[in-house]
């Protein structure tokens, strides 16, 4: 114990490399982590803001953001299947969007029922008088540059149509690279030209007394013309969607997954050198008749030292750094179980590495120890 | 029977395969006696450091017995063997081998601490075996601020921390000067005549026969010659 603390106290200048490199490591990894993270998340967190059990879409759509008109009607026909309790809609689409300074800005529109829970990026009717209401659009705090009003409400034009910005809202910024505009159903419909058979999202409450896939089954039978699925299925539709099929998507997610691996072997790399350095004495140690255990002991305390050491300089170079980063890429986030993830596992990465190198010294080879 | 106390018999031991193949000892027998200084001596390459390796329970023979306190030593397992070189044997090396983070005390603490366990008293015990070489001034050195001589005597010191029986030496003295050097034999041969201690020295040195009880030379594996030495 006493010569793990010497070791690391008399060669500081290895341990201050060696808690960089960990150091690092647990950074770009709780990092890229928190893209990954933050961009699966934003891919559905529409579809997770709401909270109605089943989405019904047109045939082949795989994310919210890329929506397609079905008929309307199909929400009648849901309403009467058993089991479903409520029903709402929602859309999303492209819009030209006048600033009221005249100039002009592509805009995601996302339209929807009050009903659709109180997550929902919605005006509701209690922040707004009725009579506001059918034109009144919110923004999120991140889009503010684009948008450029000066002052609320402020008057302003949606595809040539009178609308009225009311509110700021939070946790809904750029994902697409363009501000979105949030509204109510109908004025969105109204806005895109919907015609009074179009819809583009269904959505259904199951009642408590009944089973939502039963329910889906049956939506399945009398709704051959579309797709059918619970929330949980819709949102992991549009994540894979998103992180896949796209480039950005994959680009995040093979950067996470290179960062995540860099840093395992950082980690490793880093340790396994700080080990190896001290390799003769622990030979010497063996050789003095100390037990594989007592070397072993020692080896992985003044690793882990290092590594609880590196963590938590990581960590510490994190916060501000993501707080930096969500001014640039609002979406990012990180959930409280990355960092402990990435640390147990660097911890872990540490120990076997430690373990690893010093398991030459723990068979002591007499050439070593007589060498002069 | 002779005494078995260190021992090998008829010991033979190769390294690699092949045409690369060394055979380091081509069955060598020789006993080494309670209370003696014995030196082994030879060429380079003719097995004395792989000798003292038998007896330090470092390698196992490919044929032939290894005895350590009458105990034949090819039937322990690793860890058995762990445990009687803990109990049983010190080494002294050439290249001194202090753990350079540690100061000459926490050496032989850890020398202590090894052997015996964690004890409240070990820097106490430490402080009396440096003072025992005169290193008074020494004790909170780090190894690299010691000159060889005091490396060495730091090195014997935690060597004799836990008062093992058996003592092997690897060219002790080989990088010491002479008035260093002479100082190390002493030390060792005291080992012998005050604490009754074995000690097998490997060396070049022929200043170490005046110190010997017997002289041993190996020569290409084997043992050529067995005299006694001036000490007897
Ligand atoms: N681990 C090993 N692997 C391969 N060959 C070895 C090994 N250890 C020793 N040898 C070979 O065995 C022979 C005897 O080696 P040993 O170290 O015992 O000689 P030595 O008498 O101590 O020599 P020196 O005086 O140079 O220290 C040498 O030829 C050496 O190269
Ligand atoms: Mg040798």
């Amino acid at each position: 114990m006493k010569l793990a603390w010497q070791n690391i106290f008399h060669d500081r200048a290895r341990f201050l490399a060696t808690v960089l490199g960990v150091s690092f490591a647990v950074f770009l990894m709780v990092f890229q982590g928190s893209l990954l993270v933050g961009f699966l998340r934003a891919a559905s967190r529409f579809i997770d803001a709401s909270d109605f059990d089943i989405w019904i879409t047109a045939r082949g759509v795989q994310a919210f953001e890329f929506g397609a008109t079905l008929e309307a009607r199909a929400r009648e026909m849901a309403a009467g299947v058993p089991g479903v309790v409520e029903t709402g809609r929602a859309c999303m689409a492209f819009a030209v969007y006048r600033k009221p300074n005249g100039k002009q800005q592509v805009v995601a529109l996302v339209g929807a029922d009050s009903n659709l829970g109180k997550h929902f990026p919605v005006p509701q009717l209690a922040e707004t008088t009725e009579s506001r209401l059918l034109d009144s659009i919110l923004y999120d705090a991140s889009d503010r540059d684009l948008i450029e009003v000066a002052s609320l409400p402020a008057a302003v034009e949606i595809n040539r149509h009178r609308a009225n910005i009311e509110h700021e809202i939070k946790g809904f910024g750029g994902f697409l690279g363009v501000p979105s505009l949030f509204t109510s159903y109908r004025n969105a419909a109204r806005y895109l030209g919907f015609g009074p058979e179009d819809g583009m999202y269904i959505l259904l409450r199951v009642g408590k007394e009944y089973s939502v896939s039963d329910v889906q089954q049956n939506l399945r039978q009398r709704l051959p013309e579309v797709d059918v699925l619970t929330r949980e299925e819709f949102a992991h539709k549009s994540r894979m969607y998103w992180v896949i099929k796209t480039g950005a998507g994959s680009a995040i997610l093979t950067a996470a997954v290179l960062g995540f691996l860099i840093g395992l072997v950082v980690v490793s790399q880093t340790i396994y050198a700080n080990t190896i350095e001290n390799i003769e004495e622990y030979a010497t140690l063996k050789a003095l008749g100390a037990s594989r255990f007592f070397v072993a002991r020692i080896v992985l305390i003044q690793s882990l030292i290092c590594a609880a050491a590196g963590s938590i300089l990581g960590l510490l170079a994190v916060v501000p750094a993501m707080n930096y980063a969500r001014s640039l890429i609002p979406w990012i986030h990180t959930p409280w179980w990355l960092p402990v993830m990435m640390v147990v596992l660097s911890l872990l990465m540490c120990s076997l590495a430690s373990v690893a190198s010093v398991r030459s010294a723990l068979t002591v080879d007499p050439g070593r120890v007589f060498r002069a | 029977m002779p005494d078995q106390f260190l021992a090998v018999e008829d010991a033979r031991i190769s390294f690699g395969k092949g045409s690369a193949r060394v055979r380091a000892l081509r069955g060598v027998s020789v006993t080494f006696e309670r209370g003696t200084l014995s030196l082994v001596m030879g060429p380079s390459g003719s097995g004395k450091t792989t000798l003292l390796s038998l007896l330090g329970c470092l390698l196992s023979p490919d044929e032939g017995i290894v005895f350590v306190d009458g105990v034949a030593v090819n039937e322990l397992s690793v860890s058995e063997k762990t445990v009687l070189r803990r109990q049983k044997i010190s080494f002294v090396f050439q290249a001194f081998r202090l753990l350079h983070s540690l100061s000459a005390i926490d050496n032989v603490a850890l020398g202590l601490e090894i052997r015996e366990g964690k004890r409240a008293d070990n820097m106490v015990r430490a402080r009396e075996l440096l003072l025992q070489f005169g290193l008074r001034g020494k004790l909170n050195h780090d190894p690299n601020e010691l000159s060889p001589g005091e490396k060495q005597r730091v090195a014997i010191a935690r060597a004799l921390a836990g008062d093992p029986p058996i003592l092997l030496a690897d060219e002790p003295t080989a990088s010491l000067d002479a008035e260093a050097g002479r100082n190390i034999c002493q030390i060792l041969r005291s080992q012998v005549d005050q604490n009754g201690r074995t000690v097998v020295v490997v060396s070049h040195d022929p200043r170490w026969k005046e110190f010997a009880d017997r002289m041993i030379t190996l020569s290409d594996g084997q043992i050529k010659q067995e005299e006694q030495g001036n000490k007897a």
